[in-house]
């Protein structure tokens, strides 16, 4: 198994940057935010209980995995795993993993906490649930199968949802610590610095920004700013020649 | 003549604005009242009355102190009583374009009208709404521009552009040719005031740019910048030329020498004129994408642009009081009190303007309490002693203190409790805005309901003087006069 954990590593290096938006995946992070999530039932490896009664007590961080997948599933929940003991040690909400796979059981993904040390671990929730095709559509994750690899073909999604069961954030891709930390901040409530990014159609912003270098520069928008200031100053100087003139003609 | 159609011109301004005063403080304590629960507004209703009280107020007491420097400045200069009818006539149809548009249009996005608010497809208002309080807008602002421009135009044809900045006067030496302390505070108030207006046709051309056509959508944050330039600074202005009422005619009428122009006046003005202008970013700190630069600009100059006007008026006017037999009459009791309030509401400001403090005060009743300190016991103390002095000029009545005692006490416990409500609201961090507050907001509604009570009481003492400013005003227009 920790072979298999290897490769993915390495497929996963070789495979540069992992697509937070769209991609061939068809996943996007801003589709279904703010609507509800699928109240679908979930066996867990001591019960069965109800979506709802899980985020009705805590926030929930829905991370959707298959037990044979041979590509990012693996390293995914490693890395999500490390952040995890990172970022929230107070344990503020649960990590819910589910297995899309129709195959999978109880059984497989107990293993699968297992494998991770994550078994004994109150926080994190390994679950199957008899109705996947209802709670992947209602996060907009479409896994398409391939008969050929014997494979899903999918991308890694972490989904946050709140208290009341809203889609609040969604996070395609293995991602780094900070992304990680602003997911966690949004399922907290905490204040979260986002800004629109101006569009092409926007007139004269102030700012330009390059989300690959994440460097801001100021731009022709605030320019605008000294317009008046300029006007002002060239009226003040032609009246104030103009009335020069004048008391000069006038004595 | 000229002289009594402007007498005839500036009691018809300020008769109209103490009636459009009596009608926003009314709209005022409506509010207070549905805050504090006894009156139950619509949501959409409350905001429609927000944003109408909010735009005539500050309206008005801009109007108020270019009133008053228009009349005085004829001591000084030509001044011109038609550029003053022809912004008067653009005021009352831009107040009843605006009223329209918030009572009949149900237009409700705050005096700040924040973009893209007023565009919001989701709006409570329809399109007309919309258009018809930005008009309303253009109309105030080509009144008082092409007025506030004439002005400027009179007084550069007595005193050159270093005088108007009284240069000569930094030196420390006497100069050959002395820039009256009203010459100079009008100056450079006029120019502010001409500078924020222009800022103003900036923001509204945007506005128009995206209602008008198609594809463009505009820079929320250049937006926001616009608005503030042009709100903040044409608040601030509108107290200076109080203040410059103030100058002139305190020393006059306590029976003491005029204020002269010294250098640390001269320096003190010129810095206010520069830092106003870049005082405004101090309303972009929660606005993260803005450089941390501006945000420092906005800090510093919230200090540098109200420190020295205020230390030399405070530093003038102590030396005129103290220690000095000066007759009091009512005008200068109100010059007194609200260069006390522009000042108690200064340090308001200050304290929020520093970026530390503004974490927490920031959209609390704090932002409220400290500008209507000064404005309500603060500028319309000043204007309201201009417009006392002037009905008792244009009717020939002594200006006496003795039976208007009441009427002082009245509008000092009403006004003084009214802010303080709203300071002790910022203080426990009530939010300003909201209509009605939540339930875990617990002090909110009664500080409100008290507040009402303060100011009902404030709006009988402003009565009282409304009463006695018309008696006298209407005498402007007597073939005696
Ligand atoms: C006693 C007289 C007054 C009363 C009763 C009164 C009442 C109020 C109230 C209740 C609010 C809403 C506060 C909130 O945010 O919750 C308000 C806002 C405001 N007032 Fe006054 N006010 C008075 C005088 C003045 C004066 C003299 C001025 C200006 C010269 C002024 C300018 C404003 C402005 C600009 C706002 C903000 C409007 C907005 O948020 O869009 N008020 N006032």
């Amino acid at each position: 198994m920790y072979k298999s954990l290897l490769a993915g590593l390495l497929a996963l290096t070789l495979a540069g940057p992992a697509h937070p938006d769209g991609g061939v995946y068809d996943l996007s992070e801003e589709e279904g935010l703010y609507t509800p999530i699928a109240d679908v039932p979930l066996h867990l490896a001591s019960d069965t209980t109800q979506l709802s009664r899980l985020y009705a007590r805590q926030p929930v961080m829905v991370a959707l995995v298959f037990t044979r997948c041979t590509g990012i599933c693996s390293p995914f929940l490693l890395r999500l795993a490390e952040d995890m003991r990172a970022l929230d040690p107070r344990e503020k909400f649960k990590v819910l993993v589910v297995s899309f796979d129709p195959r999978d059981t109880q059984a497989d993904m107990d293993g699968y906490a297992r494998l991770f040390q994550l078994g004994g671990d109150d926080r994190w929730l390994f679950a199957t649930t008899p109705q996947i095709e209802a709670l992947t559509s209602s996060v907009g994750f479409r896994p398409t199968w391939d008969s050929l690899s014997g494979q899903f073909d999918h991308e890694a999604l972490l989904v946050g949802v709140n208290g009341n069961g809203y889609i609040i954030r969604k996070m395609a891709g293995i991602r780094e610590r900070k992304d990680i930390a602003s997911l966690i901040k949004t399922l907290t409530g905490e204040f979260i610095p986002s800004y629109p990014l101006p569009g092409e159609d926007r007139l004269l912003s102030c700012f330009t920004y390059d989300p690959v270098t994440g460097v801001r520069k100021p731009s022709y928008g605030l320019l605008i700013l000294l317009v008046p200031a300029a006007i002002t100053f060239i009226l003040m100087l032609w009246m104030g020649l103009a009335s020069r003139k004048w008391r000069l003609k006038k004595s | 003549m000229e002289n009594r159609s402007l007498k005839k011109v500036t009691s018809v301004w300020i008769i109209t604005i103490l009636v459009l005063f009596l009608a926003s403080i009314t709209l005022g304590i409506i509010m207070r009242f549905n805050q504090g629960t006894q009156l139950h507004l619509k949501p959409n209703t409350f905001y429609a009355t927000l944003t109408t009280h909010g735009v005539t107020m500050i309206g008005i007491w801009a109007a108020a102190g270019l009133v008053a420097i228009n009349y005085l400045l004829s001591r000084y200069v030509k001044t011109s009583a038609g550029l003053s009818i022809f912004a008067l006539v653009f005021t009352v149809i831009g107040v009843v374009m605006l009223w329209m548009s918030t009572f009949a249009g149900n237009f409700h996005a705050a005096w700040t009208f924040l973009y893209p608010l007023p565009l919001a497809p989701y709006a409570a208002w329809k399109a007309w709404a919309t258009n018809l309080f930005l008009w309303s807008l253009v109309v105030f602002g080509v009144g008082w521009l092409v007025w506030s421009v004439g002005m400027m135009a009179q007084i550069l044809r007595n005193y050159s552009i270093t005088e108007i900045f009284a240069w000569q006067h930094l030196t420390g030496k006497e100069p050959e040719k002395k820039t009256p302390p009203f010459i100079l505070i009008s100056s450079v108030s006029l120019i502010g005031i001409i500078l924020c207006l222009l800022a103003a046709v900036v923001l509204l051309v945007f506005f128009f740019m995206e209602m008008y056509t198609t594809g463009v959508k505009n820079d929320a944050l250049l937006m926001k910048n616009l608005t503030y330039f042009f709100g903040h600074t044409l608040a601030n202005e509108a107290l200076y030329l109080g203040l410059a009422a103030v100058y002139e005619l305190m020393p006059e009428v306590g029976g003491r020498k005029k204020f002269g122009t010294t250098w640390y006046v001269a320096l003190g003005w010129n810095c206010t004129m520069v830092f106003v202008l870049t005082a405004f970013f101090h309303h972009m700190y929660m606005d993260f994408v803005q450089p941390g630069g501006f945000q420092i600009v906005g800090q510093l100059a919230s200090y540098f642009a109200s420190l020295p006007a205020a230390a030399v008026t405070a530093f003038s006017v102590a030396t005129l009081v103290y220690r000095n037999r000066i007759k009091w009459s009512f005008t200068n009791l109100l010059f007194f009190i609200g260069i006390i309030g522009w000042l108690i509401g200064g340090v308001g400001a200050v304290i929020d303007s520093t970026i530390s403090n503004n974490i927490i005060l920031h959209n609390t009743l704090w932002v409220p309490a400290h500008f209507h300190t000064y404005n309500a016991m603060g500028n319309v103390l000043l204007c309201l002693g201009f417009f006392w002095w002037a009905a008792h000029d244009f009717s020939g009545t002594r200006d006496t203190f003795r039976s208007h005692w009441p009427t002082l006490t009245l509008l000092l416990i009403g006004g003084f409790g009214f802010v303080l409500m709203f300071y002790l609201g910022g203080a426990s961090s009530v939010p300003r805005r909201y209509a009605v507050y939540p339930e875990g907001i617990a002090n909110g509604a009664p500080l409100a309901t008290a507040a009402a009570w303060f100011a009902v009481v404030y709006l009988v003492g402003m009565l009282m003087v409304f009463l006695t400013i018309i008696r006298r005003c209407t005498k402007a227009f007597s073939p005696a006069s």
